[in-house]
């Protein structure tokens, strides 16, 4: 068979073909239905999926891990805080944009609303008995890398959000739900990350960031 | 740290080596000891002791040489040049008093260390460093037998029980780790310092300023021995120097058109090409 027959062979095939493709979405045109539903109510989207979309010039790290529930002093529910109330992490967490670490907020810090808002609520109340007694709410820390590891929120931050064209900074949180999670979606922070070094080093690949050892073990 | 990286490391030393530079690189840290400062006080080592967390290895380990002493005082009580010349007799020397050469890793940028580790946990920075990965180190020793200079320390034992009993762990430096029994560690010129004057820098949008930030032994130095910097900022008095004392980077051998300078680097003629520029004693005879 010369090369032009065996051509000739494939071109005879491929209508064949076609059909049979064609006959593969006769029967699933329910399933392009049931697709199409699912598009039109943004509800049923997964929310980490979409809006992580929403940070410009940044690949989202994969990788996800089903952390404890660490019991707090006071169940904060960050959902209040971030998904009702519309407050910036960096409210809160300021130290995040000048520093390697995010901090928790000074109890000083929860009085300055907290003084007038929802003041007769129960976690309100063992929020004043702290603060009257001067002591902050012994918090637990939820999200820790190992001691030898050298990591900046700082730098982070800046890349992807204050250094990143396009980057609305009312958005950071989804820069935040890179390592953390939705934290909007959970009550007391839960670790839903991995936060090991292939979780960081493939992230590093896919936002180009530096390679080096050193940069970050110490 | 893979096979391409090491390739790439030999790659760029190659190509520094024959462009007469190392412009592919962010910094290159080096170091001026002027050994005629030197007065062998041993305060540089106690600063390293307390800066990177080197443990206190006790008399009858160090006497089987497993001190962790990043920064050592070596001690020369023989002055054969004088003796050679009829100056002084055999006997007589300590008049003269000992002559002293702090030794801390050479930071060589082409590290005899670097290429024998199994496991790449040593190599080098875009710093022009040669980095230690804790983590990654298997303990297999080959780096430190095959250092001229021999200034790579083994953990042989678990030191921070020992060393640091009770409430003085609380002056660990945060910045580094506790290195553990069976990982080699080697001096880094306080790389904690120079990431946190980085990470400083790049808050505020510009390089690192020369002085800006200063090495433990540096700092500590009573007399000013010890000069640190940035070899490829020119304006840098750590390149000032080397450039007055005609020394360069990528060379086995340095022709000084005034060689009466006494710049010098320690067996450079090994092709190590360390970082760390010595000025030679003056005598007094």
């Amino acid at each position: 068979m010369s090369a032009s027959e065996s051509f000739l062979m494939e071109q005879r095939h491929r209508p064949r073909q076609c059909e049979a493709g064609r006959g593969a979405w006769g029967r699933g045109w329910w399933a392009l239905v049931v697709l199409l539903c699912a598009l039109a109510f943004p509800a049923v989207w997964s929310p980490a999926a979409v809006r992580a979309a929403e940070v410009p010039n940044a690949v989202p790290p994969e990788g996800s891990y089903d952390g404890k529930h660490v019991p707090q002093p006071i169940e904060f529910p960050h959902d209040v805080h971030v998904k009702v109330n519309q407050i910036n992490c960096m409210y809160c967490h300021t130290y995040a944009r000048r520093s390697p670490v995010a901090g928790i907020p000074p109890t000083s810090k929860c009085m300055g609303c907290h003084s007038v808002i929802a003041t007769d609520k129960p976690r309100i109340k063992k929020l004043v008995e702290y603060w009257e007694k001067n002591q902050p709410p012994p918090w637990k820390k939820v999200h820790d890398v190992p001691d030898f590891v050298h990591f900046t929120h700082e730098k982070h931050l800046r890349r992807f959000v204050f250094n990143n064209p396009g980057m609305d900074v009312a958005d950071v949180k989804e820069v935040c739900a890179f390592c953390h999670g939705q934290v909007a979606e959970m009550t007391v922070a839960r670790k839903v990350k991995p936060l090991n070094m292939g979780f960081c080093v493939r992230c590093h690949e896919a936002n180009d960031g530096p390679h080096d050892c050193w940069k970050c073990h110490k | 740290m893979s096979l391409k990286n090491l390739l790439e490391n030999w790659s760029r030393y190659r190509r520094g080596h024959e462009q007469g530079g190392y412009h592919d690189y962010e910094h290159m840290w080096a170091m001026v000891i002027d050994l005629d400062k030197c007065i062998g006080c041993n305060a540089c080592s106690v600063a390293c002791y307390a800066e990177n967390n080197l443990a206190v290895v006790g008399e009858e380990r160090f006497a089987r040489n497993q001190a962790m002493h990043w920064m050592r005082i070596e001690r020369y009580w023989d002055e054969p040049d004088l003796e050679r010349a009829g100056k002084l007799e055999h006997g007589e020397y300590q008049q003269y008093g000992a002559s002293f050469l702090p030794m801390n890793c050479q930071q060589c940028n082409a590290a005899t260390c670097e290429p024998v580790c199994p496991v790449a946990a040593t190599y080098h920075t875009p710093d022009g460093l040669n980095a230690q990965v804790y983590n990654r180190c298997i303990g297999s020793r080959y780096c430190s037998n095959n250092c001229p200079y021999r200034l790579r320390f083994f953990n042989f034992w678990s030191y921070y029980e020992t060393s640091w009993p009770k409430p003085l762990d609380m002056q660990l430096n945060p910045d580094l780790t506790v290195r553990d029994k069976g990982v080699m560690e080697k001096c880094t010129f306080c790389v904690q310092r120079i990431r946190a004057a980085k990470d400083k820098a790049a808050r505020e949008g510009r390089k690192v300023r020369d002085g800006e930030f200063q090495t433990a032994c540096q700092q500590t130095c009573p007399t000013t021995a010890i000069v640190f910097g940035d070899l490829l900022d020119p304006e840098s008095q750590v390149s000032r120097m080397w450039r007055y004392y005609e020394v360069e980077l990528g060379k086995t051998e340095q022709h000084k058109r005034h060689p009466e300078r006494r710049g010098y680097r320690i067996m450079e003629e090994l092709n190590t090409d360390p970082c760390i520029l010595f000025l030679e004693r003056v005598r007094e005879v």
